[in-house]
């Protein structure tokens, strides 16, 4: 089978009525999921998995990939709304999406976020068809060496990321860093940071830091604050307004979209690295995106370009993300390994034989996270209006409301009461570091990247010993590190410079 | 304990031969227990992973040969070992049972490894649903091609595994030692697809995993096998040299046969499901009965067979001897396997 029939013969039953409506049901119950907080795209699909028995291989691809897809577009949509990650991918969301919802534009940011959402992950998509003729030899691009040097480019942004000062961000990026080295050490089998206890010896989980992080620490706000969520705007927006926003909002994202383009390609060049995630992703597309704004002092306050930005790239992490799946049959993360499981049952080989003999397949796969995106934009829309007008509710009711949402998330995950107690702690403390005014966002950048730091410079060490610093690929990007830190250390001192 | 054991296996005898009486009188009180019951199964992994399909595969016909509804419950942690434990603990009323990786367990009871708070040889196993045979596969990219030319290149092979204690490792480096190969096994590798990715790459030169994890890479041509653990060799294996053959070509023959057959041991308890220790005989008998009946329904094996997943049944007595043996070492070889397991050969 050629690509262009692979192509023809994946899109005509995408769209045909025995795949079609697995599609719609997928997405719609990826969107719910996402919406709600600490539910993430590997619990969606885990989920979905167990109906694939009975199905059809194209049907049950398009039901469980569908599922997977929309989980970041449910997510931005609790992220603008409540302050709270839907999922970890939505994180970065968090920096402009609220604040615009503040000052009266939530559906100019949901609408931005959708359209982001849908065009990042059509990016990411058609990057992975093109690819597939040489896709085996861009997956094994990636070594440890070269993880490492990404991992630690990333590691880099927090500099940017947020209004508070550079000190502060670093000495957060490192207390994340930290954290991340909790837990059982996976090459010496060293107890970290455990003080003794079994339950930390697993590390701590992403979702229910997150939640503490974000969720748990606006509610502590919010009720310290009290009055409603959307802070500035007493009255609800009426539906009418709510929908020209919403359509204003999705041709901003047309409008500004080479930095769509931007920040799709960081998106679905770090989904090929194999466990770096999607949350660093949108961070990196944020601060991509405020370093070469041409309005970089109103991000944090409310910048559209910060909602398309993390949003555009968290949806395009899936394209690349599939193709070591595909290629090889390795998953890069563990919602792949879902889906390795998934094509499994479904009767489906990956690596050679489907590159060679089931293309048709892999276009499914594409127009999946295409279609599937399409609907959930779609139906999103429908949800912005009765979920906005929660925004207008009293903290007295909203905060116990979204706190049994959150503390539910938080033990879904893993079934663990032990990581509520770790959504509390982490929340108190990151509601005194937003007093204190130091980077959350960075702190989570730290933790995120820390073990896939640590992981690959080990393993680098071993492999190509002290100086796989100087391969050609891992020198060139320390170079791009170097070159990036300087220019933002000098910016930093040229604008104090000015300000005095 | 003796009394319990041999109750246990007086019944699971009757319960095998079904047309006696007494039997029947037993098996009605069971079947009676566990129609409408809850069973709840724990399995110690994460959804959508080799356990947890295996559990969902099983379920189903579970439920069909015991009435009972069979609750599957995901409870990651710790490598396995939280499951385990939650498994070890549970009530022994016959309704809290559960799937464990067995060599894993083995391992960690072994070197004692912190949180490793069950006894393996004192889990009743319902039987084993499937062991995977174990193989040194290398990349074809390697420049090696069959065991001699790892042993005669005058090179260090490098050999891929996870952490400290998997099995990736520890038959790495017990087989590596055996033979005195000449290898450097560099492990800390997220998972064994990492480690098949840096073969790819040609970062290492080989590792050693299950062989059902190994076929993709085999079909397509990117993986060879040299190297297996079985006794006899079958499919894709025919012609491969078994470390049983080498051994007993070697210079210390028994010794070397010894080591290998309690490494062999580790292995082989598979992935068996398990009941907490103390449960009434004829319950268990029961148990055991109705695992074996699911576990070989065409239906199951057809759906087992679709989905790529290897069975290979043994019954809860014969598991339990399996479990037995392979904790049961002797100080030498008890020794070697812990320094293996810490990481100190």
């Amino acid at each position: 089978m050629t690509v262009i029939e692979g192509m023809m013969s994946g899109f005509l039953q995408s769209v045909s009525l025995t795949v079609l409506p697995y599609l719609v049901v997928g997405a719609l119950f990826g969107l719910i999921i996402g919406v709600i907080p600490g539910l993430s795209g590997h619990f969606a699909m885990a989920m979905a998995v167990t109906f694939l028995y009975t199905m059809e291989p194209s049907a049950g691809i398009a039901f469980i990939l569908g599922a997977h897809a929309t989980v970041a577009q449910g997510g931005g949509l609790t992220a603008i709304l409540f302050s709270t990650p839907g999922t970890g991918q939505n994180a970065a969301t968090l920096l402009d999406g609220p604040p615009m919802r503040d000052k009266g534009e939530a559906g100019i940011a949901v609408g931005a976020a959708m359209a982001s959402c849908f065009l990042g992950a059509t990016f990411g998509a058609v990057v992975l068809g093109l690819l597939i003729p040489v896709l085996r030899e861009v997956v094994l691009f990636f070594g440890p060496p070269e993880v490492f040097v990404l991992a630690f480019l990333a590691l880099t942004f927090v500099a940017v990321l947020g209004k508070e000062d550079m000190t502060r961000s670093l000495i957060a990026a490192l207390l994340g860093l930290l954290l991340a080295m909790i837990g059982v050490d996976n090459v010496t089998n060293t107890h970290r940071f455990t003080m003794g206890s079994d339950r930390l010896a697993d590390g701590l989980s992403l979702v229910p830091v997150i939640l503490g992080l974000f969720a748990v620490a606006e509610m502590i706000d919010l009720y310290r604050r009290g009055g409603a969520l959307a802070r500035y705007t007493p009255e609800a927006l009426s539906a009418g307004d709510t929908q020209r926003q919403i359509f204003k909002g999705i041709g901003l994202a047309f409008k500004h979209w080479w930095l769509v383009m931007r920040c799709s390609a960081i998106g679905t060049t770090m989904g090929l690295i194999p466990g770096l995630g999607s949350a660093p992703a949108a961070f990196v597309a944020y601060g991509h995106a405020k370093q070469t704004s041409k309005t970089k002092e109103t991000f944090g306050q409310g910048n559209v370009e910060g909602v398309i930005a993390p949003e555009a790239s968290n949806d395009a992490v899936e394209g690349g993300a599939l193709a070591s799946t595909i290629a090889f049959g390795i998953p890069g993360s563990s919602s792949m390994a879902i889906l390795l499981s998934g094509l499994f049952i479904l009767g489906l080989e990956t690596g050679p034989r489907m590159l060679n003999d089931n293309v048709d397949i892999i276009f499914i796969m594409i127009f999946t996270i295409i279609l599937g995106n399409l609907i959930g934009t779609i139906v999103g829309m429908f949800l912005v209006n009765p979920l906005s007008r929660a925004t207008s509710i009293r903290a007295e009711i909203m905060v116990p409301v979204l706190m049994a949402v959150i503390v539910t998330g938080a033990f879904a995950g893993n079934a663990s009461v032990f990581d509520i107690g770790v959504a509390i702690f982490f929340g108190i403390f990151g509601y005194l570091m937003k007093i204190l005014n130091y980077s959350r966002a960075a702190l989570l950048i730290g933790f995120v990247l820390g073990f896939a730091v640590e992981k690959n410079l080990y393993l680098a060490l071993l492999l190509d010993g002290p100086y796989f610093v100087f391969q050609p690929i891992p020198l060139v990007l320390m170079t791009i590190t170097a070159i990036f830190l300087i220019a933002n250390v000098w910016s930093i001192y040229r604008d104090r410079r000015r300000k005095v | 304990m003796r009394r319990t054991f041999l109750k246990g296996l007086a019944a699971s005898v009757v319960a095998g031969a079904s047309l006696s009486a007494g039997s029947m009188a037993f098996a009605q009180d069971a079947a009676a227990f566990y129609k409408d019951n809850v069973i709840k199964w724990i399995v110690p992994y994460k959804p959508g992973g080799g356990y947890d399909e295996y559990s969902r595969l099983l379920a189903p016909y579970m439920e069909k040969y015991t009435g009972a509804r069979v609750d599957i419950v995901n409870m990651p942690g710790s490598g396995g070992m939280k499951g385990a434990v939650e498994i070890f603990n549970s009530p022994a009323d016959g309704l809290n049972i559960g799937i464990i990786n067995g060599s894993a367990m083995v391992t960690n009871e072994l070197a004692e490894i912190e949180g490793a708070n069950y006894k393996v040889a004192d889990y009743n196993y319902l039987g084993r649903i499937v062991a995977d045979a174990r193989v040194m596969v290398v990349a074809a990219n390697s420049g090696i091609d069959s065991y001699e030319d790892l042993m005669s290149d005058g090179e260090t092979a490098v050999i891929g595994a996870t952490g400290l204690g998997g099995s990736t490792y520890v038959d790495a480096v017990i087989v590596g030692d055996v033979f005195g190969m000449d290898q450097n096994v560099v492990h800390g590798f997220n998972s064994s697809g990492d480690i098949r990715t840096a073969m790819l790459r040609g970062d290492v030169d080989g590792m050693w995993g299950s062989l059902g994890s190994a076929m993709k890479g085999i079909e397509s041509g990117d993986h060879q096998v040299i190297l297996h653990g079985e006794r006899e060799a079958t499919g894709v294996l025919e012609g491969i040299p078994s470390v049983f053959d080498i051994a007993a070509q070697s210079d210390d023959p028994a010794g070397n046969a010894k080591i290998l057959t309690s490494w062999e041991g580790l292995s082989a308890v598979g992935r068996p499901v398990a009941a907490p220790p103390g449960v009434p005989a004829d319950r268990l008998a029961f148990l055991r009965d109705a695992f074996a009946k699911a576990i070989n329904d065409p239906e199951l094996v057809a759906k087992a067979e679709e989905s790529g997943r290897d069975l290979s049944f043994a019954d809860g007595a014969r598991t339990g001897e399996i479990a037995k043996a392979a904790t049961d070492l002797d100080d030498a070889t008890r020794k070697l396997f812990v320094a293996a397991i810490r990481g100190e050969l």
